[in-house]
């Protein structure tokens, strides 16, 4: 019986040798291209951008298109960005020449010396700042320098679900954040509990993620705006925190709201709003796409407000940034600049609208963090989708941009968005009162950036 | 075979002449005809009541797998609607080479050589499920049958290195690849070494030339449960060390072994860490990785479509080889050793 | 035969082994040549990040430093004395420590209950061998995924199991008493490599000792106890150090399911803050990496105790069959 021991080391022995000869003809591939690529001139050296849709597609090709245009080359891998992949390269001096990364990391590694201000490249490459959204640019800004350069803008709308509403007998008219009394009345009346179980959602208040919209809707920021000083527990704060909180304990309770809301199935055919899940909640614009692919939905798109009714909204999104340590950072200028022009950007929207349109499915606009881009784009190319409330969404959502805050960029923002999320989370759990949590995560908040800066 | 190991050596079950000769791969699979193991085999009515205590327990097992494989067969929309029944069917896996953008299937995806990267998955795995588990025999077998000054506490040391959490070594380790890379770039030109270092796939598997950790120990266990008097006896039928090794030690821990192949080539299988921070070409990618790529490509937060349909079919496309590949090497555990290392 | 001839001069006489000095010799040589693979990994890949995660653990390592910026100062203690003043490196402690003394005797008990009813199975073994197998094959960040699914208090699968008996389930993921028990749940479920384990180690067990004792009257009680228990306690032993040594580094799964993919990252609950996931948060979302070093170097030293305390107090439950005497 030894044979078949040996058998299966025999077998063994030449997968073994299979994949020998695998890494062999696996490492060979890219040495040879990267032999060609030496001859024509540099390499334009890419990390950390993910998505590849038709939108990011169109955009590479006109820029690699550039590159190539001038003699050199790109090596762009999919991949989204990873802190520690690019800590390993930091620390191998492999550093890449332009990276693109989530707005809220560009503080963290501007402050440590990581990233080059981008005010020569704006200079050399005639980019024009005011083209750009003010608050994605003010996330990307660190102590007055300019570190990035933003791609999209996700901006927080409320959206009401008006056959809750209505089944409700709430006007849906009164679903929105100036008068919080309203606001809290239309919440007890929406909202379904059966046998200490939820089973629909009034007024979601997207805690913790979003108490930092909250907290702007009393008039305060959570941080001053150089970010080198916290400011969670003022009065402000602790009336947000308590009132959002309050919309939560409505339902009878975080644990019985969570677990409820932790069912949602977002992006979904049968989605919160769709599925009726759900009275109101504000939210990311991107879910605008999702309730438009989704089974039928009756919403309204609305400002977030401040108590006097001004719109606010809140921002989030990607950007460009070139590391310290790029070896062609003017190469890297180039491609943002190709990236972003709005040529650029109307370019992909025309592609895609004609794409939706080839598929029958409705083009709900793009949102860069380019006002210029922006206004092109609805302006040439969108089309009302003749659905009342997709075209009101739309143009809410066009004009938004202009009431965005961001939250400044501190040199510990990771641990300053730790504290609050802790904060509201301990509030949340019932384990202190908004006072108390707030308080402790200013101390937790202002002691990492003292640490840090 | 000298009678004085005789009394000791682990014999199949009084009588039971390997019989799963006479079954075939189903038989086996269902596990009939194996070496009564752990006591006597239960009777029939034992028997009944314990199938239908497992099967239901297997309810909570299966439950994740089938939701994960149906899941896969749903279009877009539906794909968190929790239903192990898909209320629309949709095949994700092969199609169309050039579809519209947003409706590609799994293997038709632009830039996305899934196949390429199973591949790299096998073998890398293989490779390295079959080093892992010879180099840690060897070494198993010197702290088992040895005794020699300093093994107590080279024993501590080996336990040791399983102690430190990776996340703080990950970039010195890195580290060490790099100047490996250079080194054998500047050596390979003249030697015709490959490139070894960070983006190749050697950080993958040449580790495991050295044996690790918890396969030392685990090997350790085992061979230390190996009768003495086999070994000695060995001995005086003239075998060197090296061929008491390979004759007695390895035959005879063999489902050890089997148990070390597979979790190595499972833990290779789903190492996504790895890979991540030392590959960089697409063509060098593993699995994991490549699922990664498709939900940074695909999924809704990077500017995606959300295209989970897609998502759930490459997960399907991981996990589902290894299911096959341990119903396969499953029977190794209750294979009778009887048959197994016996030296004439 | 030369066994005949050879039996009088092989068997392992004590007292004659120490003068067989050349004989010990080249045992001492072979040995150290099959350890050599691991010396010659440990001290090419291992040992210098070990003493290098050492020394940043005395510095103030960080984003700057790793890419070379700036230099690494040394500051001596302060990351340790930095420990002891963040009340989260106790809670996180804590955790983890009672999440491990959940797991680690509950996953060896339902491991070695399932290998033994699966050894004497007499159909279908191989069937459910894979199928209790199936979880471990199931990626650790879907196992994320999938606690947050079957535990949720509302809709989740557990409870409305629990509901069918009359028991009112928990809010298992939201509730701070209820996140550890579900975790130690979920980690149970991936009892499958452990009761392999444990499969390898009972088919190893001499069939004959059943019948010896079976033939002395014993039930299967007393031949679980004086058999089989003995004889695979090698393997018990290993799980016991390997598992214990694992829960103290829970990572992958509490992470997704609390802190990554599978949340939001939002709501990060204090009762799920396992020490490694702290540590990796310090690491590589803060960049405080010497204060992570410090942190895995303490976690290294409680390893440490704990594993030495284990193997003295297992040394006298374990049973070698090959051991030296």
């Amino acid at each position: 019986m030894l044979s078949r021991w040996r058998k299966t080391g025999l077998v063994l022995a030449v997968a073994a040798l299979c994949g020998v000869v695998g890494t062999s003809i696996a490492s060979a591939q890219p040495a040879q291209s990267a032999g060609v690529e030496a001859v024509q001139g540099h390499t334009l050296n890419i990390y950390g951008l993910g998505g590849r849709d038709d939108v990011a597609q169109g955009r590479l090709d006109i820029a690699n298109a550039l590159i190539r245009s001038l003699g050199h080359s790109v090596n762009n891998p999919v991949g989204g960005f990873n802190d520690q992949a690019f800590l390993a390269r930091l620390a191998a001096r492999d550093i890449p020449d332009l990276v693109h990364m989530g707005r809220g990391s560009i503080g963290t590694y501007a402050a440590r010396g990581a990233l080059v201000p981008l005010a020569n490249c704006l200079r050399s490459e005639r980019i024009d700042r005011t083209q750009y959204r003010k608050a994605a640019l003010s996330e990307v800004t660190y102590k007055g320098q300019l570190y990035g350069l933003p791609e999209f803008t996700n901006q927080i709308t409320l959206i009401v679900n008006n056959n809750v509403a209505r089944d409700a007998g709430v006007n849906p008219a009164d679903i929105q954040t100036t008068n919080l009394v309203k606001l809290r009345q239309a919440n007890k009346k929406m909202l379904r509990t059966n046998d200490g179980r939820v089973t629909r959602i009034g007024v979601d208040p997207k805690l913790p993620e979003f108490f930092p919209l909250w907290v702007k809707r009393y008039g305060a920021n959570l941080i001053s705006q150089d970010g080198l000083r916290a400011q969670l527990n003022t009065r402000q704060a602790v009336a947000a925190l308590s009132y959002a909180v309050s919309l939560i304990n409505d339902h009878g309770g975080w644990n019985r709201f969570k677990a409820y809301r932790d069912t949602f199935d977002y992006f979904g055919r049968i989605n919160p709003m769709s599925g009726n899940q759900m009275g109101a909640t504000p939210f990311e614009s991107f879910w605008y796409n999702v309730l438009a692919e989704g089974a039928p939905v009756d919403i309204t798109a609305k400002f977030w407000t401040n108590q006097k009714g001004g719109p606010i909204t809140m921002l989030s999104g990607n950007a460009w940034a070139i590391p310290r340590g790029s070896k062609n950072p003017g190469l890297a200028c180039k491609y943002i600049k190709a990236l972003q022009a709005d040529s650029s950007w109307l370019k992909v929207a025309k592609d895609r609208f004609d794409l939706r349109k080839r598929q029958g499915r409705a083009f709900t606009g793009l949102y860069t963090a380019k006002t210029s881009a922006d206004v092109k784009i609805y302006e040439d190319i969108y089309q009302p989708m003749g659905n009342r409330d997709f075209d009101n969404a739309v143009s809410l959502l066009v004009r938004a941009p202009r009431y965005a805050f961001a939250i400044p960029l501190s040199p510990a923002s990771t641990e300053f968005r730790q504290a609050w999320l802790d904060a509201v989370n301990r509030v949340l759990e019932g384990r202190q009162t908004p006072r108390q949590a707030l308080n402790q995560a200013q101390r937790e908040a202002q002691a990492a950036i003292n640490k840090a800066k | 075979m000298s009678a004085g190991a005789q009394p000791n050596f682990p014999t199949g079950g009084a009588g039971v002449a390997s019989p799963r000769v006479a079954h075939g791969p189903i038989g086996r699979f269902l596990g009939r005809g194996a070496r009564e193991q752990g006591g006597p085999r239960f009777s029939g009515v034992k028997n009944v009541f314990f199938v239908l205590l497992l099967a239901g327990i297997s309810v909570l097992a299966l439950y994740p797998f089938i939701w994960l494989l149906t899941a896969s067969l749903k279009p877009q929309g539906d794909v968190f609607d929790n239903r192990l029944i898909p209320r629309e069917w949709q095949w994700n896996y092969t199609g169309d080479p050039t579809p519209v953008p947003g409706d590609e299937k799994l293997f038709a995806l632009p830039d996305t050589p899934v196949l390429s990267w199973m591949w790299n998955s096998v073998w890398i795995g293989l490779l390295a499920a079959v080093l892992v588990a010879l180099s840690s025999a060897i070494v198993a077998f010197a702290f088992a049958y040895f005794r020699f000054p300093g093994r107590n506490a080279l024993f501590a040391l080996i336990l040791a290195t399983m102690m430190l959490p990776g996340a703080v070594t990950m970039i010195p380790v890195y580290l060490i690849w790099n100047e490996i890379g250079k080194a054998t770039g500047e050596l390979g030109r003249l030697a015709f070494l490959p490139d070894i270092g960070v983006n190749t796939q050697y950080p993958l598997w040449v580790p495991n030339l050295f044996g690790s950790a918890f396969y030392i120990f685990l090997l350790r266990q085992f061979f230390l449960g190996i009768p003495r008097d086999l070994f000695e006896a060995a001995r005086i039928d003239g075998d060197g060390y090296f061929s008491m090794f390979r004759r007695i030690a390895l035959p005879l821990a063999k489902p050890a072994l089997i148990v070390v192949f597979i979790f190595e080539l499972q833990a290779k299988w789903f190492d996504l860490m790895t890979p991540l921070i030392y590959l960089r070409d697409t063509a060098l990618y593993t699995l994991p990785l490549g699922l990664k790529t498709i939900l940074d490509a695909q999924g809704a937060g990077g500017g995606g479509e959300g295209r989970w349909e897609i998502i759930m079919a490459g997960t399907v496309v991981t996990v589902l080889p290894m299911v096959v590949l341990f119903a396969i090497f499953q029977r190794y555990f209750i294979e009778g050793i009887a048959t197994q290392g016996r030296k004439g | 035969m030369a066994s005949a001839a050879s039996t009088e001069t092989a068997g392992p006489p004590r007292g004659a082994r120490r003068s067989w000095s050349t004989f010990r010799e080249r045992e001492t040589w072979t040995a150290y040549l099959f350890i050599l693979p691991w010396v010659f990994g440990f001290l090419a890949l291992t040992a210098g990040p070990m003493v290098a995660s050492l020394y940043f653990s005395l510095t103030d390592y960080g984003v700057q430093q790793i890419a070379g910026f700036e230099k690494t100062t040394f500051i001596g203690t302060e990351n340790y004395r930095e420990l002891l003043n963040d009340p989260k490196i106790a809670t996180s402690l804590k955790n983890t420590f009672v999440y491990t003394l959940m797991t680690v005797p509950a996953k060896m008990m339902v491991a070695l209950g399932l290998a033994m009813i699966l050894a004497r199975l007499a159909y279908a073994a191989g069937f459910f061998r894979t199928v209790f197998y199936l979880p471990d094959i199931t990626p650790p960040v879907a196992i994320g995924i999938l606690i947050l699914a079957l535990f949720n208090g509302s809709v989740g699968v557990v409870n409305k199991a629990l509901g069918f008996i009359g028991i009112p389930g928990p809010f298992w993921t939201t509730d701070p008493n209820w996140i550890k028990p579900s975790l130690a749940i979920m980690s149970v479920w991936t009892v499958g490599g452990t009761m392999v384990i444990y499969l390898a180690a009972l088919k190893a067990v001499p069939q004959h000792l059943y019948e010896a004792a079976s033939m002395d009257g014993a039930g299967p009680w007393r031949r679980f106890f004086n058999v089989t228990l003995p004889m695979i306690s090698p393997a018990l032993f290993f799980t016991f150090i390997v598992l214990t040594i694992a829960g103290l580094q829970t990572f992958t799964e509490v992470f997704t399911a609390y802190f990554g993919a599978g949340s939001t990252g939002a709501e990060a609950p204090d009762a799920a803050l396992m020490n490694v996931v702290y540590l990796f948060r310090q690491a590589f979302e803060f960049f405080n990496m010497g204060f992570a070093s410090a942190m895995a170097w303490l976690l290294f030293a409680i390893i440490m105790v704990i594993t030495a305390i284990q193997f003295v107090v297992s040394r006298r439950f374990v049973f070698y069959q090959g051991e030296k005497r």
